[in-house]
């Protein structure tokens, strides 16, 4: 892992979630895709397991800080990272429908979890808080796969997509 | 062994109280406020749409202008008549009110955080304007940035009154407040304003905060109201906010 251009990436993603995914938010319920959810996957999937797990506690940090809750979304990533890191080493996720489910279960599990956690900690959570889950995790599902390719590329990694054998 | 140790930092973080964890949250805006600002406009400005139906003529305008002149000026002459008549001299509201404008770092649905705090003046409790109206109340400060929160937000309870009615306004959580707390023995009108009450320290006069939207007989108990009231104005599309102190220190 090359950890400047992880900590670069984390910080960019991090603040374009905060201040610059409203553009694409849809629907009254401001729906917008969890960049930092995107990510964990994306470590999970490329890298080893010692790696990926610090990724996925990373990208928690991130996402409490600019949520509402500390503590939360820590727990949550670095649960279902650590989970999905595991099973990433026994089977391959390499194909983009794959991925997208991938995506979009990690984003209900975290999102159900971080919810919950939220309400043991009694902070204030949205009243339509399963519905945002649900449609968070498919919008990121969506959009995820193609944010890999970017990312490969900035964290200097080939993901083999278009190589002949 | 790496997994526990990262996972039982996480669960310190979420046994520590919000008022040290959010310490962690003032500071990436701070650090952040630049791009994050950048980010804000950005997104303002994409959502903006030249809306005509928004627009009125500068006769209106004007009218409307010189309306709220005659209104003011008349209201001094009245309140001239009252301390003659009365002979005690009493100030006008929010005549002691300082307002600090803060700029918007970062809106969600939890809140705002805005770049002014208690080197600023500003304390928990204090309410924050928008547009002229009430949009919310400070829930956190640290030194140099502070934390809104907004009068949508579930969590939000806020003394209100609809004409002579007090009542209590609750965040929804979805852009908008309820008031069911109100017997349908009261009368309410669509369209009605509603305003925030007096509150000593913190308000002198009753500000606008929204007007009722929606009203219908509460499901859970027919004798009352389920009142929705819109915010008096956008609250996502605001810039800049400014924060009611009360006898500020110069």
């Amino acid at each position: 892992m090359r950890w400047l251009r992880f900590a670069v990436l984390i910080s960019l993603v991090t603040v374009l979630q905060a201040g610059l995914s409203d553009i694409i938010a849809v629907s009254r319920l401001n729906i917008k895709p969890d960049l930092l959810l995107i990510l964990v996957v994306f470590f999970a999937i490329h890298y080893n397991q010692p790696e990926a797990i610090i990724a996925a506690f990373a990208a928690g940090f991130a996402a409490d800080i600019i949520g509402s809750a500390m503590g939360t979304r820590i727990i949550s990533f670095g649960l279902f990272g650590t989970l999905l890191a595991y099973l990433s080493s026994v089977i391959s996720i390499k194909k983009m429908p794959y991925q997208s489910l991938v995506i979009f279960i990690c984003g209900l599990l975290t999102g159900v979890t971080g919810h919950l956690l939220t309400l043991i900690k009694g902070q204030p959570t949205a009243t339509n808080a399963y519905a945002i889950i649900f449609w968070t995790s498919a919008y990121s599902s969506l959009l995820g796969p193609f944010l890999f390719l970017p990312t490969a590329w900035w964290m200097r990694i080939k993901t083999h997509r278009y190589e002949r054998h | 062994m790496l997994f526990t140790w990262l996972m039982l930092g996480g669960i310190i973080f979420l046994l520590a109280p919000q008022n040290v964890t959010s310490k962690f949250q003032f500071a990436f805006a701070r650090i952040f406020r630049w791009p994050l600002s950048i980010g804000r406009n950005i997104t303002l400005s994409a959502r903006m749409e030249p809306q005509l139906t928004d627009v009125v003529s500068r006769r209106k305008y004007n009218q409307l202008q010189n309306y709220l002149a005659n209104v003011t000026e008349e209201l001094n002459c009245e309140h001239q008549k009252a301390e003659e008549l009365s002979g005690l001299r009493n100030r006008h509201p929010m005549e002691g009110a300082g307002l600090m404008l803060a700029e918007v770092i970062t809106a969600s649905a939890d809140g705002f955080i805005i770049n002014r705090g208690q080197n600023d003046g500003l304390q928990k409790g204090q309410f924050v304007l928008g547009d002229n109206s009430i949009i919310g109340t400070i829930s956190d400060v640290s030194l140099r940035t502070a934390k809104v929160e907004l009068i949508t937000e579930t969590t939000s309870n806020t003394a209100v009154q609809i004409g002579e009615l007090k009542t209590v306004l609750e965040g929804d959580g979805k852009n908008s407040a309820r008031v069911q707390l109100v017997s349908t023995k009261h009368k309410i009108n669509i369209g009605d304003n509603v305003y925030a009450c007096k509150k000593p320290g913190l308000l002198d006069a009753p500000i606008i905060i929204g007007t009722v939207s929606q009203y219908s007989r509460s499901k859970e108990n027919p004798l009352l109201w389920d009142i929705t009231v819109t915010p008096a104005c956008n609250i996502q599309e605001l810039n800049d906010v400014a924060v009611i102190i009360m006898n500020p220190q110069k």
